[in-house]
């Protein structure tokens, strides 16, 4: 039957062919699956493995950008900071062996002072006297190591010149009132009446004699004291006592007592009292130290008492009268290198005792009940020089972090977590790729769908349009464009968007060209004739006949075209004229190795970004190449 | 529609230059003469069948007839009174059913992008030729009628043979209920016996729906078995035009005799008689003066080389243009060369 039929086929002419809608030969017509140039495309691609590669590349960069940026914890923007105990030094420590001098107000121990008592004292431990400049002074010891210097005081100079008038200079760090220095000046020109201050002829070897002047002010005598070499004079007080000389120090626990410390009054009787007390015996034959109670007679002559409680030969406790310590004194110095730091006792005494265990570090708990380590660092190889380092928590940007299970690709140079950037980067970029190819492929084929099917004039005038276009140096006008933005500080947002607008504007003239040659090929196409010939509409000819024939090599193109403009704007960003902080692009974040010390030791900032890129612009690549084979109808793959 | 005339087309004086375009300025610096002063008239239901040499300008009539490149000058009018290069642009839409054209090409005249029923039904639905509800079975019954079979309707041109994508070619041409229908070269694409059925169906739905054919070939065999009546065309012009019995029997152009001489005989005993033309085709951009076939043909004397060839009627419809049949021409009076 159906062999008869078949028979009927192919010699009848057509009105006596007789469909059978029953019965079906082997190779009837009907068995043949149906499809669609679609599906056939479709088919084709999925059996290019290399495009399925590219299209899993892509799918998981989709995923990792756009669902990625839900899943992290972290935000696009969020930064990170770290508590570092960065090794601030907080003081120098020493034990001092040398003896100091504090100045009483308006004493002065000079230079020469200085260097001349630590001369003498080494000969007479309990007390001298020694001759400094023209004065003479003496020295006399109040306790062990704790000497008292007396003697005139220089305050200043009384300058004769000729012709020039008397003037009284005062001494450094000399405070003296006018009417002393009028009456001193007074004096010397007492002086200088009595005797001419040069001989008419003056005789070599004959000594020119000089006599003190003395003259009294308020009470007090002074003493003008003609120079050996001029006719100057100097002026010096009545001997006092004026400086002390002590290897010991006084150090205040608390900000209010600081004024105590450079108090000379407070100085020398509570060291007085730390020398006197001797120490005695306790029932059980220990020996102890009794708390001995002194007087400070401050300035403005208000006796206030304080306990001294020793505790060995160079270390005593200073309270006040509610027993509460407020400082001590002993030949242990710590100088803080900022101003407002203060040591309380427990500081202290852990201090002291890492310094005299010969430790490198101490710790110490602080009055919130936290431990706080503390490194001392030897000081110019010497037992008794000390720098104290704090591990003082600073609270910083976690920059440049190395991976961890908190941040798995580890942070940037802005304390950013990599990978959320990385994701939210993605973003960016793949849409940046996507936004710019449609805006290319809309004017693309606006302009160049009307050159290809009316031709003629317009094709010639849009076309030598394109030309124009395509003669515009992209980089340099991207590197102007950006360098305006800059200039007009334009939000990293509207960046973003002005940035996609001129890559679409400057990136449309190929896909013209490609739809401009295309539909001018297919229009002579003896099927487009054929419409014209059945009365089809122009509108229909051109969307149900012209550009579904465009549409593969345009869908191929666009595709291929996206790793490109990836490429681009990654290009840009890293050049610094793209997505700008705190927007993130893969090219901004590679940005981040143009940094020597980046690139070189962070490798999990700027490689998985770099790699990101290259998987994401070869999965277009793949993608694209697959589409091209499977539109293709010759290849059989 | 204008009422039914008795001739389908008439065509006076049809001619079609080509600018040939040189130059910076795309300056025109001559012209092609694809097709110069070609006159016929073709009756309703009948066919003519078009022949002569490859570039003679077969193809340019079929398409300046349908206006679908603008003729240069002439007449071309259907059913009497519609003249396409007079029509606006919608009227022409409208019209355009009326007349249609099957391409030599099979392969390049479907749309690879669309299934075949919808190439067929396409200009039908916008047309409005049937109610919308009944497209369907409409492109069913025209797709039976050319040989093809209802399921291969969704089906898209590149699963077809040239042969059926030659009948859904002729299958859109008859769905829109044309009174006339260029066939351009329609089977010399196929091979011999795909060709048979397409003429076989092409004759069937000529008596089926009263259609009337231009029917230009090459295949001198094809234009015997299918015309009415046959014009020769040489370089642009029309040569000789008569009946189909008359032109065969007694061909009276030294070109259609030369041409007609080259149809094989299916007997290996006959010797054939065979006219060899020397020479090759002139250009028709710049054709020969006079009779423009006179520097290939046997007979040419002097007049042939200086004065172009009136159109005689031989009586019977015989048209031919040569001056040996012109007694004016004073052709007998020269030495033949």
């Amino acid at each position: 039957m159906s062999e008869m039929n078949n028979k009927e086929l192919r010699k009848s002419t057509p009105v006596t062919i007789q469909a059978d809608e029953n019965q079906m030969a082997l190779d009837d017509g009907r068995r043949v699956k149906v499809l669609s140039p679609g599906m056939m495309v479709f088919k084709r691609f999925i059996r290019n493995k290399l495009a399925i590669a590219g299209i899993c590349i892509l799918v998981f960069m989709f995923a990792f950008s756009f669902l990625g940026g839900l899943i992290s914890p972290y935000g696009e923007a969020q930064v990170f900071h770290k508590t570092d105990s960065a090794n601030k030094e907080l003081a120098d420590s020493e034990i001092n062996k040398t003896f100091r001098f504090y100045d009483m107000d308006g004493g002065n121990a000079t230079y020469d002072i200085r260097t001349s008592f630590q001369k003498g004292i080494g000969k007479n431990p309990d007390g001298f006297s020694f001759t400094a400049g023209s004065n003479t002074y003496v020295v006399e010891k109040l306790g062990e190591d704790f000497y008292t210097i007396s003697g005139n005081i220089e305050l200043g100079t009384v300058k004769v010149s000729a012709g020039e008038e008397t003037a009284f200079v005062p001494a450094d760090g000399q405070e003296v009132a006018d009417e002393l220095a009028a009456a001193a000046v007074a004096a010397v020109a007492g002086d200088q009446g009595a005797k001419p201050a040069l001989p008419a002829i003056s005789k070599p070897g004959a000594k020119t004699v000089k006599k003190d002047v003395t003259f009294d002010w308020e009470g007090a005598t002074y003493t003008l004291k003609p120079s050996d070499t001029g006719s100057d004079y100097t002026l010096l007080s009545e001997p006092r006592e004026f400086a002390v000389a002590s290897k010991l120090r006084v150090f205040a626990f608390d900000e209010q007592y600081s004024a105590l410390t450079s108090d000379y009054n407070f100085r020398r009787s509570s060291e007085l009292a730390l020398r006197s007390v001797e120490a005695d015996t306790d029932a059980d034959g220990n020996a102890y130290y009794p708390i001995q109670a002194f007087t400070y007679i401050g300035e403005d002559g208000v006796e206030t008492e304080y306990r001294m409680k020793k505790i060995d030969e160079a270390y005593g406790i200073v309270e006040d009268i509610h027993e509460e310590e407020i400082l001590s004194v002993s030949n242990f110095f710590v100088s803080p290198y900022y101003p407002d730091v203060r040591f309380t006792r427990e500081f202290w005494e852990a201090l002291k005792a890492g310094i005299a265990g010969r430790q490198t570090t101490f710790e110490f708990v602080n009055s919130v009940g936290e431990t706080e380590k503390y490194d001392l660092i030897k000081k110019d190889n010497n037992d008794n020089n000390y720098t104290i380092k704090t591990g003082q928590d600073t609270y910083l940007i976690d920059a440049f972090a190395s991976p961890t299970s908190e941040h798995w690709l580890g942070t940037d140079e802005h304390g950013m977590d990599v990978l959320t950037r990385l994701m939210y980067g993605g973003r960016i970029s793949l849409m940046v790729g996507f936004v710019v190819m449609i805006l290319e492929n809309i004017i693309g084929i606006i302009v160049g769908g009307i050159s290809g099917y009316f031709g003629g004039w317009v094709d010639t005038l849009l076309m030598r349009f394109v030309d124009l276009f395509n003669s515009i140096p992209y980089y340099p006008m991207m590197i102007i464009a950006g360098a305006i933005m800059d200039s007009f500080d334009v939000d990293a947002k509207v960046r973003l968007y002005l940035m996609m607008a001129i890559m679409g504007i400057m990136g449309w003239t190929g896909v013209a060209r490609v739809v401009r040659g295309q539909i001018l090929s297919l229009r002579e196409q003896e099927f487009m004739v054929a419409t014209e010939a059945t009365g089809i509409p122009v509108s229909r000819r051109i969307f149900k006949h012209l550009v579904p024939n465009v549409m593969p090599l345009l869908i191929v193109q666009a595709t291929m075209g996206l790793g490109g403009i990836i490429l681009t704007e990654a290009t840009l960003s890293f050049l610094g004229l793209g997505i700008k902080y705190p927007l993130a692009s893969w090219g901004s974040i590679i940005n981040a190795s143009s940094d020597m010390y980046v690139m070189t030791n962070c490798w999990y900032v700027w490689i998985p970004a770099g790699l990101l890129i290259v998987l994401t612009v070869l999965g277009f690549n793949f993608v694209g190449d697959g589409l091209r084979d499977a539109f293709d109808p010759k290849m059989k793959r | 529609m204008s009422e039914r005339s008795e001739n389908v087309l008439e065509v006076r004086n049809l001619c079609k230059y080509f600018p040939i375009k040189a130059g910076l300025f795309s300056r025109v610096v001559g012209h092609v003469h694809a097709v110069e002063n070609v006159s016929f008239t073709l009756k309703r239901g009948t066919t003519m069948g078009l022949v002569g040499e490859s570039g003679c300008g077969k193809t340019t009539v079929g398409k300046t007839l349908l206006n679908l490149t603008p003729k240069t000058s002439g007449d071309v009018i259907f059913n009497g009174n519609v003249e396409l290069d007079k029509m606006s642009a919608k009227q022409l839409r409208e019209f355009r059913p009326k007349i249609q054209i099957i391409f030599q090409d099979p392969y390049a005249s479907l749309s690879p992008r669309l299934p075949v029923g919808e190439i067929i039904g396409e200009a039908v639905r916008e047309h409005h030729l049937v109610p919308d509800n009944e497209l369907n079975a409409y492109v069913s019954r025209i797709m039976k009628s050319c040989g093809l079979f209802d399921y291969q309707k969704d089906r898209y041109p590149h699963e077809f043979s040239g042969g059926q994508r030659q009948r859904i070619c002729i299958a859109r041409a008859i769905a829109l209920n044309p009174d006339f229908i260029v066939c351009d070269e329609p089977v010399s694409a196929l091979d011999v016996s795909i060709q048979a059925q397409i003429i076989n169906l092409l004759e069937d739905l000529q008596k089926e729906y009263n259609l009337t054919y231009l029917f230009i070939s090459h295949d001198l065999s094809v234009v015997q078995h299918i015309s009415d009546t046959v014009g020769v065309m040489y370089l642009g012009n029309m040569v000789e035009y008569a009946g189909k019995e008359e032109i065969f029997a007694n061909p009276l152009h030294p070109y259609t005799k030369a041409l007609f001489s080259a149809i094989p005989i299916p007997d290996p005993t006959v010797k054939m008689n065979r006219i060899i033309l020397e020479g090759s085709i002139p250009s028709p951009a710049n054709p020969p003066k006079g009779c423009k076939f006179h520097t290939r043909c046997r007979e040419c004397r002097g007049v042939c080389s200086r004065i172009q060839p009136k159109e005689l009627d031989m009586g019977n419809g015989h048209m031919v243009a040569c001056h040996i049949y012109d007694p004016e021409s004073g052709y007998d009076k020269e030495e033949a060369k």
